[in-house]
């Protein structure tokens, strides 16, 4: 098959829905920029930056489309190596003490980790399409575990919490998707809900008593039982205890080195403004470039993670019925395909994307509405920058080209 | 389509389509309550939050003669504030402001404290700034982020007169008199409230009621600019205050007392009306308002001639000879033979082994009521008040106004004291006192103490024949924009009734102190109108006598009472009465 007609198939068979929900809510960012900083005299330039790395990501998004299966497929591991060297790179060049996200060329600087995310996830892909596996043995999840490892260390040593959730987050849901046993499953992630829990007496003594009327029904060895109870209880007991000995003031001093931009103080006074934002947006808004909050500087951060703050105040809760509905279509979407499709290598991609999709859009609107801890994770598509700007848009492209692949190549 | 198993088991998709479904369901339920359920709430809070009142102040009241002259106006004025959270943010700041305003950063601290209205809102540091210091502040204002200066209203003396005392000054208000206004009022940290005189009297007439703009504010408290959908709320001015004074008088009065301590009071008897009002020392007005320095303020309650003293309502004074009209009136009124009855003077009066003397040792010889009043004998009067008694003199003592406070509209007037049996038995004991006593109150010694508007009062009733009209400074309260607000009349009340026979004579005989050959107070006499008079020699235990000298005029043109006060003046005759005569030749020769 020659290029030519390689071309004209995909083209016949991209989806167009999946591009059009992309660009709409592209769209919706790019006006919300637009909005902050038509209300500023300083002549910030987010919206001609945004609107560059939305064609780019158009770009990007038509270029993973066009990449063909095979090419992916080859170039996996070393994509996943070069990924972890770029991680390494703001790390080997720390100055002063603080490390950097960044990596600067000229005055744009790209965030490794956010392209971290689709290496990783194209590296899971490869590893369970490669063996087939299907997670029946638990031992077989070590190697996407330790491949997930690497990347959070360097990750968390910037330190950047949001993104290392991130990585866990793609890495629970492909194991879980790629076929694991529920009751695996459940002993694997019983151990970081009882860490949890045990911050609060009455949840932890619930969650204790659901381990234990799941593991007495279940056939494992009376040791085995044993030890993952005990195993839960005990860490469940030295966080709490740990934790307990600390001053208030090391606690919080404990959080900002796991995330530096965790800062109580300055979240609280952040989601409450937020907050207020939504609430004077009413039903329909103030209408655009109207919003008092976000445009009088109460708000920081309004133009990245806050973003939604600006749709809210200004098109109300309509807008941000019609935002949360694009993000619905796109990602439902995405979950149907990865059931649809026939091959697994497509289908772990397609679930990885919708993982990563599904986390970012929850902890994001649900951070700004104070149902979740303020932690540094953009909304894709909408908030400003460009790293994340041209990592979703090639996790789009990938997510069409993993759909349409099944017909031009079979 | 490829035909083919599907590589996932049906639940696990449907699984994560429930996980997906359940999350998006949080968020919508969470941003419905947030943007349809507390939408009221929420609007409220953004609208509080970038829109702040700006107080706008009204300005106060200014002040009139009889005949509408300014008196006091207001002056622009210059005051300094900080913004508290950027000086907190800037130290260095305060460390420029203290170098150029030469005041302490522990003081300048201290008022930010005292005047402080929120991290954002400007606290008031100094008033009264003078231009050179604006200018130069003007200069560094990149040394100085924070520090802020607005144009403030502030009390301009206009006019030349001296009236320190009536019209009292402004100061800036205490937290006292905030927590007590501010049920009712406005009134706010830094600003300016009447203090003393008639600014404090007419405080809720001159102060008028601030008002309010409102203007757009951002994160940092930064003004962004007018709030275009809420109209400003303007100020409403305070009154004016249109008073009875009489510059012209007053200013002659002013300048026949010159350096010296005491007061002078001069009223139209026939309608209250305070024309002239003097309290000597004075002090300056323009000190005083607004921020006065500690060093200036100790200064002024030091000197020991207590200028802060307000002498015309404060000053307590024994009345000397000025009362014997008292006693005069009580005797014609009766006694059946008062006109004819004489007691020889020579020079002492005896009691027991105690000698009471006059003040012509020599004596005055055979004396009638007429002659003792004119020559001002005491003798004669040690005489007659054995026949009064102290509960009968006190009596009328009081229906001249006595004793009492004048209920005049400046605040802080003295009751003075008109001793009587209940009080003499309480202050030597019950019958402890004697006769004595009785001889002393009944030439204004001892334990009588009067004021001077007191003795302008009574000499006002006499000169009405016992009809007294409320002594006042205020005589309109006039609006902004010209409408009278309130009128002072006052009406008359008949509090001591007499003969028309025994008036006659007491008018005379104070006619004769006057312009009779041997009387006491030649010195106030008038070409072509007729003035009638009492000097008094108020004993001094502390040093010379002070003198007296009340009176009156009963010309149509004049209708004026008066009383004169010299503290360690000597006798009432010498200095008193000269000033006063000199005041009413002036008054005559007023330019039409």
């Amino acid at each position: 098959m020659n290029i030519k007609s390689y071309i004209i198939v995909k083209l016949k068979e991209l989806e167009w829905s999946t591009l059009i929900l992309v660009v709409l809510l592209s769209v919706s960012g790019l006006t919300a920029i637009y909005s902050i900083e038509a209300q500023h005299e300083s002549s910030s330039d987010y919206f001609f930056r945004q609107s560059i790395w939305t064609v780019v990501g158009i770009g990007l998004f038509l270029t993973a489309y066009f990449i063909p299966r095979k090419v992916l497929h080859n170039f996996t591991y070393p994509a996943y190596g070069f990924g972890i060297l770029l991680l390494l790179v703001p790390i080997l060049m720390k100055s002063s003490g603080a490390v950097s996200r960044w990596i600067m060329f000229g005055s744009i600087g790209i965030q490794p980790s956010e392209f971290m995310k689709i290496f990783l996830l194209l590296a899971h892909a490869k590893y369970f399409a490669d063996h087939k596996r299907k997670l029946s043995n638990i031992k077989e999840i070590m190697t996407p575990v330790a491949m997930t490892l690497g990347p959070t260390i360097l990750v968390l040593a910037q330190p950047d919490l949001g993104t290392a959730l991130t990585y866990f987050g793609i890495l629970i849901v492909i194991i879980f998707w790629a076929g694991i046993k529920p009751l695996h499953f459940f002993l694997l992630l019983a151990p970081i809900l009882s860490m949890l829990a045990s911050f609060q007496t009455l949840s932890f003594f619930i969650w204790m008593g659901v381990i234990i009327v799941i593991l007495y029904f279940n056939h494992l060895p009376f040791w085995t039982k044993t030890l993952n109870f005990i195993i839960n209880v005990g860490l469940g007991g030295i966080t709490n205890l740990l934790w307990a000995l600390l001053k208030p003031y090391q606690q919080q001093r404990i959080l900002s080195m796991i995330d530096s931009d965790s800062d109580p103080l300055g979240a609280g006074y952040q989601v409450s403004q937020s907050l207020t934002a939504f609430g004077s947006g009413g039903p329909f808004g103030k209408g655009l470039g109207e919003g008092t909050q976000t445009h009088l500087k109460f708000l920081p951060e309004q133009h990245t993670d806050f973003i939604m703050t600006v749709i809210g105040e200004e098109f109300g809760f309509v807008g941000v019925m019609v935002v949360i509905t694009l993000f619905y279509l796109l990602i439902a979407k995405l979950i149907t395909q990865a059931y649809n499709s026939k091959f697994r290598f497509d289908s772990v991609i397609l679930i990885g994307i919708t993982s990563i999709y599904i986390f970012h859009v929850f902890v994001n609107l649900g951070m700004i509405v104070g149902i979740m801890p303020v932690t540094g994770i953009p909304l894709p598509f909408i908030s400003y920058g460009g790293s994340f700007m041209i990592t979703s848009m090639i996790l789009a492209g990938l997510s069409a080209n993993m759909s349409s692949v099944r017909r031009a190549v079979g | 389509m490829l035909q083919g198993r599907n590589i996932v088991e049906g639940w696990r998709s449907l699984l994560v389509h429930g996980l997906l479904a359940l999350l998006f369901l949080i968020l919508i339920g969470r941003y419905y309550y947030l943007m349809i359920v507390l939408h009221e709430k929420y609007a409220e809070k953004a609208t509080a939050n970038h829109i702040r009142a700006v107080p706008v102040l009204a300005s106060r009241g200014v002040i009139y003669d009889r005949a509408g002259n300014l008196i006091v106006d207001n002056a622009p004025s210059y005051t300094i504030s900080v913004i508290p959270i950027e000086v907190k943010k800037k130290p260095e700041s305060l460390e420029r402001l203290s170098s150029v305003m030469e005041i302490s950063v522990e003081e300048i601290n201290r008022r930010i404290v005292k005047n402080r209205r929120g991290s954002f809102a400007p606290a008031k540091v100094f008033s009264r700034v003078p231009f050179e210091k604006i200018s130069h502040l003007q200069e560094h204002r990149l040394e100085l982020i924070g520090v802020t200066y607005s144009i403030e209203p502030i009390r301009n003396y206009v006019s030349e007169l001296d009236l320190s005392h009536a019209l009292g000054y402004t100061r800036e208000i205490n937290r006292d008199d905030l927590n007590r206004f501010n049920k009712d009022s406005d009134y706010q940290p830094g600003d300016q409230v009447g203090w003393k005189g008639l600014e404090k009297f007419h405080e809720s007439v001159l102060h008028g009621q601030r008002g309010f703009r409102y203007v757009e504010v951002n994160a940092l408290g930064q003004e962004i600019g007018e709030v275009q959908d809420r109209a400003p709320i303007n100020p409403i001015p305070g009154h004016d205050l249109v008073l009875s004074i009489d510059s012209y008088i007053q200013h002659t009065v002013e300048k026949a007392l010159a350096d010296s301590s005491g007061s002078v009071v001069i009223l139209n008897h026939k309608t209250g009306e305070i024309l002239a009002y003097a309290s000597r020392p004075g002090y300056n007005l323009e000190m005083l308002s607004g921020r006065i320095s500690s060093k200036d303020w100790e200064a002024l309650i030091q000197d020991p001639r207590k200028p802060l003293y307000d002498r015309g309502i404060q000053g307590l004074y024994p009345a000397g000879s000025t009362l014997k009209p008292l006693a005069a009136l009580y005797s014609l009124e009766n006694h059946s033979n008062a006109k004819e009855r004489t007691y020889v003077c020579r020079g002492s009066y005896r009691l027991g082994n105690r000698s009471f003397g006059c003040w012509k040792k020599v004596g005055h010889g055979k004396m009638n009521l007429h002659d003792a009043i004119q020559q001002s004998c005491n003798v004669y009067f040690f005489n007659l008040i054995q026949d009064i008694g102290i509960e009968d003199w006190a009596h009328i003592a009081r229906d001249f106004g006595f004793g009492q406070r004048a209920n005049i509209d400046i605040p802080g007037e003295n009751k003075g004291l008109v001793p009587d049996t209940k009080y003499m038995n309480r202050k030597y004991g019950q019958n402890k006192w004697t006769r004595g006593n009785l001889l002393n109150i009944v030439v204004g010694q001892g334990d009588v103490l009067v004021t001077p508007l007191q003795l302008a009062q009574f000499a006002g009733m006499l000169a009405q024949r016992g009809t007294q009209f409320q002594p006042h400074f205020v005589n309109k309260v006039v609006s902004k924009n010209g409408d009278v607000i309130q009128v002072n009349i006052s009406q008359p009340n008949d509090r001591v009734t007499a003969s028309k026979d025994s008036w006659d004579f007491v008018h005379q005989s104070m006619w004769d102190v006057v312009n009779g050959k041997k009387g006491t107070a030649k010195a106030a006499r008038q070409k072509d109108w007729d003035i009638y008079g009492k000097t008094g020699t108020a004993q001094n235990p502390h040093g010379e006598d002070h003198a007296w000298f009340i009176g009156f005029s009963l010309d149509e043109r004049y209708p004026y009472s008066w009383a004169v006060l010299l503290e360690n003046g000597g006798g009432g005759g010498g200095k008193a009465a000269p000033l006063i005569g000199k005041v009413l030749r002036n008054i005559a020769k007023r330019p039409s």
